[in-house]
């Protein structure tokens, strides 16, 4: 392999959104960002690829505010990162985010395969990599949850509703990973510190040859509202109530409900 | 009006699609395309030749079924064509040149509305998010797979072993528990109770301690028992979005703000080694 690029996603944790009860809006203000959690899977998928193979790994992320994310990714075993920090990138849609990294690929040059997970932990829409691929002109392998590489040819398990489908393909290749392709090592100390001598380089839509009209959303979000929930909440053991008392509490609880 | 396409590999999901795209405008001009699965290659091998028909007859929206194979061809196609593609979009509605849909963000957590102006929209469409309209009056479109890469071997998954879709008692086990051996207790509840035992999707994934169709999620088991049971489940919206429906939702946690207690009618704060053996015992009372 010449250059192997993965594209990750620097998004805000989900773990702490809190919900206004008045509004349904979403308070995220308690939520940190991180690089989106199957991202982490494609990244290690990455490193496989190259132990495998050989080449340069290579990280793609785009956002309006990404620079802090390249520490991170660099020490999950990439060798540098290419990232595209512009405020355009604030109301992106999978349009815009698919022809920026299109552009970021085209422009390092060399790249035999493209490595991007499932979908991201915030929309989850699941566009990113087959876009790639239609933007590049290469095929499009989702839902893959084994990588074998030989010379420059991969053999691909994608995981189908109804079983497996196994897939031959030559580079270059856009593939979309599953998570279950290898759970991602948390970095050491070692990984961590080596990361601040790895190059992380700025792209801008200049660079890749995009006019911020070209970039331009075609969808605008009118609202995100997280959906009425009508549950009990009702903590059966508060106050040092046993757990004994606390179980036959649910117990008896359960059968008036009728649902025991 | 224009014409609305209707991408399928089957009756059943492009008849569901049929009562959408008649939801969307009564008066809809349906064209379907049933397009089979190459022997020897993807199926999404499609997406090229429907997106240069897209480019010469301009239809107002192609709706694609919600699979792994239609997600990824729908993406294609939308890329290919520079359209917006609404991911499982809901509650479509075309109003002058703005289409307004509803797609769900954050694991389930939200529920986003987005517009576009796009002359062209693609959604995929989830094989229950509508009833299906049989025997409909519709258009038949064709086109052949581009070339492409190879699929060498199909292998069907092997058979079902419990039916969860059909469990009225669910329990769910999570990464509170710390290795393979210690699911027995959860499998002693549901055993006491009647109930099927399901998972989180790193048990089945990561862990493969369950098979792969136990997990419950946005991507995997959606479910609506009456009962669900979550053990040692953080509750990570993806997962709670797998049991929304549950009448009643009960978890048992160590972590009491964990957001599997937040979002359950009852809940126990405590390790499961402790209150798993009182609930078996209260419940053979």
């Amino acid at each position: 392999m010449k250059k192997i690029a993965v594209c990750y996603k620097w998004v805000l944790s989900d773990a702490d959104i809190r919900v206004n009860e008045k509004t349904r809006e979403l308070d995220m203000e308690k939520c940190k960002p991180q690089i989106s959690e199957y991202d982490r899977n494609a990244i290690e998928c990455g490193v496989q690829i190259k132990k495998a193979a050989g080449g340069e790994l290579v990280g793609m992320t785009a956002g309006a505010a990404v620079t802090a994310s390249t520490k991170d990714a660099l020490s999950r075993g990439l060798d540098t990162v290419s990232f595209l920090e512009d405020g355009v990138m604030k109301d992106a849609d999978s349009t815009t985010t698919s022809k920026v990294l299109a552009g970021m690929i085209k422009q390092i040059g060399d790249v035999d395969v493209v490595i991007c997970s499932e979908g991201s932990s915030d929309e989850y829409a699941r566009q990113t990599g087959p876009r790639l691929a239609a933007l590049l002109g290469w095929p499009s392998v989702s839902y893959v949850s084994k990588v074998t590489v030989s010379g420059d040819s991969f053999e691909l398990e994608r995981k189908m509703e109804e079983g497996t489908e196994v897939v031959s393909v030559a580079a270059p290749v856009v593939i979309s990973v599953l998570p279950d392709v290898g759970e991602a090592p948390i970095p050491g100390v070692k990984d961590i510190l080596g990361a601040k001598k790895k190059p992380a380089n700025a792209v801008s839509l200049g660079d890749i040859g995009l006019s911020a009209d070209a970039a331009k959303p075609l969808t605008a979000v009118k609202s995100v509202l997280a959906p009425v929930t009508s549950r009990k909440n009702v903590h059966l053991n508060p106050d040092g109530v046993s757990i004994a008392d606390a179980a036959a509490a649910l117990v008896k609880q359960l059968s008036a409900d009728g649902v025991l | 009006m224009r014409d609305i396409w209707i991408v399928a590999d089957n009756s059943a999901w492009a008849d569901v699609m049929v009562t959408c795209a008649k939801g969307i405008a009564v008066d809809a001009e349906i064209t379907l395309f049933k397009l089979a699965l190459p022997a020897d290659g993807l199926w999404e091998s499609h997406a090229a030749p429907l997106a240069e028909k897209a480019k010469a007859d301009k239809p107002a929206f192609i709706l694609v079924e919600g699979s792994k194979r239609g997600r990824d061809l729908a993406a294609q196609v939308a890329a290919l064509i520079d359209a917006p593609l609404f991911t499982d979009g809901r509650n479509i509605k075309a109003e002058g040149n703005t289409v307004t849909a509803e797609t769900l963000v954050y694991g389930g957590a939200a529920i986003k509305t987005v517009s576009t102006e796009a002359p062209t929209v693609l959604v995929t469409i989830g094989a229950k998010d509508y009833e299906p309209t049989a025997g409909a009056a519709v258009a038949e479109g064709s086109v052949s797979p581009a070339a492409g890469p190879k699929v060498t071997a199909r292998k069907p998954r092997p058979a079902q072993t419990v039916n969860l879709g059909e469990a009225a008692k669910v329990v769910g086990v999570g990464r509170g528990f710390s290795e393979e051996a210690e699911l027995s207790a959860a499998r002693d509840l549901a055993a006491a109770i009647g109930a099927e035992v399901a998972c989180s999707r790193p048990i089945a994934e990561f862990f493969k301690w369950m098979p792969e169709e136990c997990y419950i999620g946005i991507s995997g088991q959606v479910l609506k028992p009456d009962l669900y049971l979550a053990v040692g489940i953080s509750g990570q919206a993806q997962h709670v979005f797998g049991v929304r429906d549950a009448k009643t939702i009960v978890s048992v946690n160590k972590d009491a703000e964990c957001p599997m207690n937040q979002n359950a009618d009852y809940y126990i704060v405590g390790d499961w080694k402790e209150v798993l053996p009182a609930l078996i015992a209260a419940a053979r009372r």
